[in-house]
């Protein structure tokens, strides 16, 4: 029998019974949609650690502390001071370096109250890491020496805390001290942990005097006059430091030093093994589906023994009778599959669209979907399609 | 595929030749063998019409199912348009069946979700051949169904599924028409309605073998061979047959 007679009367088969197919292409369906929700999501999130590597720019290195092997378990790790920075600052290679403290506090403005990430930053932060005030201006030293009550918002929190109005020039409450706005910052867009668009900027000499009384560094952002230098920069800085904090030969770093490009490639490595794990759970989905194309195939194979005897009687030779059920088994996967992958592009959209999260289908995942669909059509519609292709002609016929 | 010929001078070939003819069956682990087909041998000629009667269980349908090649004897050879078709390989006796044997079955048998025509279409496609649409209409024609053609097999009458039936046995144009008690599953009259078709079409040189126990099917037919215990025991003309039939049973209904 043609191929194309096989396909109409294994499509014929399943229109005959809609209801039935549609729940055994259900799994399928389910399957698909999440394998591809998934990829878009993990593919949206690489991009935008992508973008952001780009945006940072690739000569970055940043200094933290690091707790020393043994010491006693604190909440804070107080080992890098500013006088650390600016050592650093002296050394060849370094083309700028920007001490940084982190906090968490509140922040209000009349009604608006949020709890924000605090960062104390030198007039040097944001020419270091490309950024720039969407309006008003950046800090000046003076403002970091006479621990100016000045501070700088990120897009998102000028957003939270004033709308659509200027806030330049207004006062806010950080932590119960009044200070003045005197820029924000224009939106990066980029979502996730540490974004600018969600930080509170204040000089330095602030955030250590004023707001949370501490002078140790949350880490030192060092440029590197070329990414070339970069290593043995790093080494040099390595050195100074361990001479610095006099640390012993055999002590390990209370520091640890790291460059930008590093630690998003970690950060997109971990995005990637999410996408990993969540794709391989919906995968399991997959699998599943194929488990209910078996099912519904078996047990069609045995309601229609006798059509299959009669087609036997006529003629129809095993492979025949083989090719015509799985035929039906991957063509109720392609369904499935089809289906899912427009459900999926329509998940992603709307993640994208109400979610806030990038999403990016990748092109490969639309051939893999179909793919794999078809691999799983074939794959768990071949046992039902032999049971039916061997039969016993007499037998087949004889069923009731 | 390597084929016994059937010694034969004519260019033409019986179309069936049977001889030493076994089929015996061993239930599980039983010593016991059931020899449903016991050593039988006929030929029967191209327009001939047979009936082949017997009470049940005297392996007649076995016989009728190694006919139509849906079974392969145990032993002793069948030859099928002068090729030996009893050792053919699964595919060979699927093509055996498609090219050489239209089946009516007493249960008609038609695909539920098909209509007339695509039933009779079936073994063309199987066939692999072109045309198809237009030679199961004229098959359909034959049986005058014309005007049926696109009815489901739940909206014909059992008379014109059987009709239907038929069509699709025709419509390949095959060595032999093998009846399994074709007018079993019909009221009287409709059954001899499928009786005179039969008759028709033997009468424009169809060959037509028959399993039944009516004896008034038998009698319509050619010749009877009568069957008891997996043996023949009785061929020849319809009439004398059937009057040895009768007897042979008469205590059975006395």
């Amino acid at each position: 029998m043609l191929i194309h007679e096989t396909a109409r009367t294994a499509w014929r088969s399943l229109a005959q019974n809609r209801l039935r197919t549609a729940l055994t292409a259900l799994g399928m369906i389910i399957g698909v949609t999440a394998v591809i929700a998934v990829l878009a999501i993990g593919e949206g999130a690489k991009a935008s650690v992508e973008g952001r590597i780009r945006a940072l720019g690739s000569n970055l290195l940043t200094v933290r502390p690091e707790r020393a092997q043994g010491a006693v378990r604190s909440a804070r790790v107080e080992t890098l001071v500013r006088a650390d920075a600016d050592a650093i600052a002296e050394l060849d290679g370094v083309e700028g370096v920007s001490p940084e403290s982190t906090g968490t506090a509140q922040v209000k403005y009349r009604e608006a109250n949020l709890s924000s990430s605090i960062q104390g930053v030198t007039a040097d932060f944001l020419p270091l890491r490309s950024l720039d005030v969407a309006s008003g201006i950046g800090f000046s030293p003076d403002d970091d020496l006479g621990r100016a009550r000045v501070a700088i918002l990120g897009a998102n929190v000028a957003y939270e805390l004033f709308g659509e109005r200027s806030a330049i020039g207004e006062r806010i409450q950080i932590a119960g001290n009044g200070f003045t706005v005197v820029g924000v910052l224009g939106a990066k867009g980029d979502v996730g942990f540490m974004s600018p668009d969600d930080m509170v900027l204040v000089p330095l000499g602030t955030h250590e005097g004023v707001l949370f009384g501490q002078s140790y560094l949350g880490a030192i952002t060092v440029k590197v006059r070329s990414e070339g230098e970069s290593e043995d920069v790093r080494e040099r800085i390595g050195e100074l430091l361990r001479l610095r904090h006099r640390l012993r030969a055999d002590a390990p770093d209370d520091f640890e030093i790291r460059s930008q490009t590093e630690m998003l490639a970690t950060m997109g490595a971990i995005t990637g093994t999410f996408t990993a794990l969540l794709g391989s759970v919906a995968a399991v989905s997959l699998l599943v589906g194929g488990i209910g194309i078996m099912n519904i195939m078996l047990v069609s194979v045995r309601e229609r023994t006798r059509e299959i005897g009669v087609r036997m009687a006529v003629g129809a030779r095993r492979r025949d009778i083989l090719l015509q059920f799985l035929v039906e088994a991957v063509v109720v996967s392609i369904f499935g599959g089809l289906v899912g992958i427009f459900l999926g592009w329509l998940a992603a959209f709307a993640i994208a669209r109400f979610g806030g999260w990038e999403t990016i289908i990748p092109t490969y995942a639309y051939g893999l979907a179909l793919g794999v669909s078809i691999a799983i059509g074939i794959v768990f519609g071949v046992g039902p399609a032999r049971r039916a292709s061997t039969l016993d002609p007499v037998e087949a016929l004889r069923q009731e | 595929m390597s084929l016994a010929h059937e010694p034969t001078t004519g260019a033409t070939h019986t179309p069936v030749v049977i001889e030493e003819l076994r089929k015996i069956y061993h239930a599980d682990r039983a010593e016991l063998a059931v020899r449903a087909v016991d050593g039988i041998s006929f030929r029967i000629e191209r327009g001939e019409s047979v009936a082949i009667v017997g009470p049940s269980g005297c392996g007649k349908s076995t016989l009728l199912h190694v006919l139509g090649c849906l079974d392969r004897p145990t032993s002793g050879r069948y030859f099928l348009e002068g090729r030996d078709v009893a050792q053919l390989d699964e595919d060979d006796r699927a093509r055996a069946r498609n090219r050489h044997i239209g089946f009516v079955f007493q249960s008609f048998n038609l695909l539920p979700r098909m209509d007339a025509v695509e039933n009779v279409e079936l073994p063309l496609l199987y066939a692999g051949q072109r045309d198809t649409r237009a030679r199961a209409l004229r098959a359909l024609e034959r049986v005058g169904l014309a005007d049926r053609a696109h009815h489901r097999p739940n909206e014909l009458s059992g008379g014109q599924k059987q009709r239907v039936a038929i069509a699709r046995a025709l419509v390949t144009e095959p060595s032999i028409v093998l009846g399994d008690e074709p007018t079993g599953a019909l009221d009287s009259r409709t059954g001899r309605e499928v009786m005179e078709l039969l008759g028709r079409l033997h009468a424009e040189g169809t060959t037509i073998v028959l399993v039944t126990h009516d004896l008034s099917v038998a009698r319509s037919q050619d010749r009877v061979i009568r069957m008891r215990d997996g043996k023949i025991v009785g061929d020849g003309p319809a009439a004398a047959e059937i009057e040895a039939f009768v007897q042979e049973n008469a205590g059975d209904f006395a």
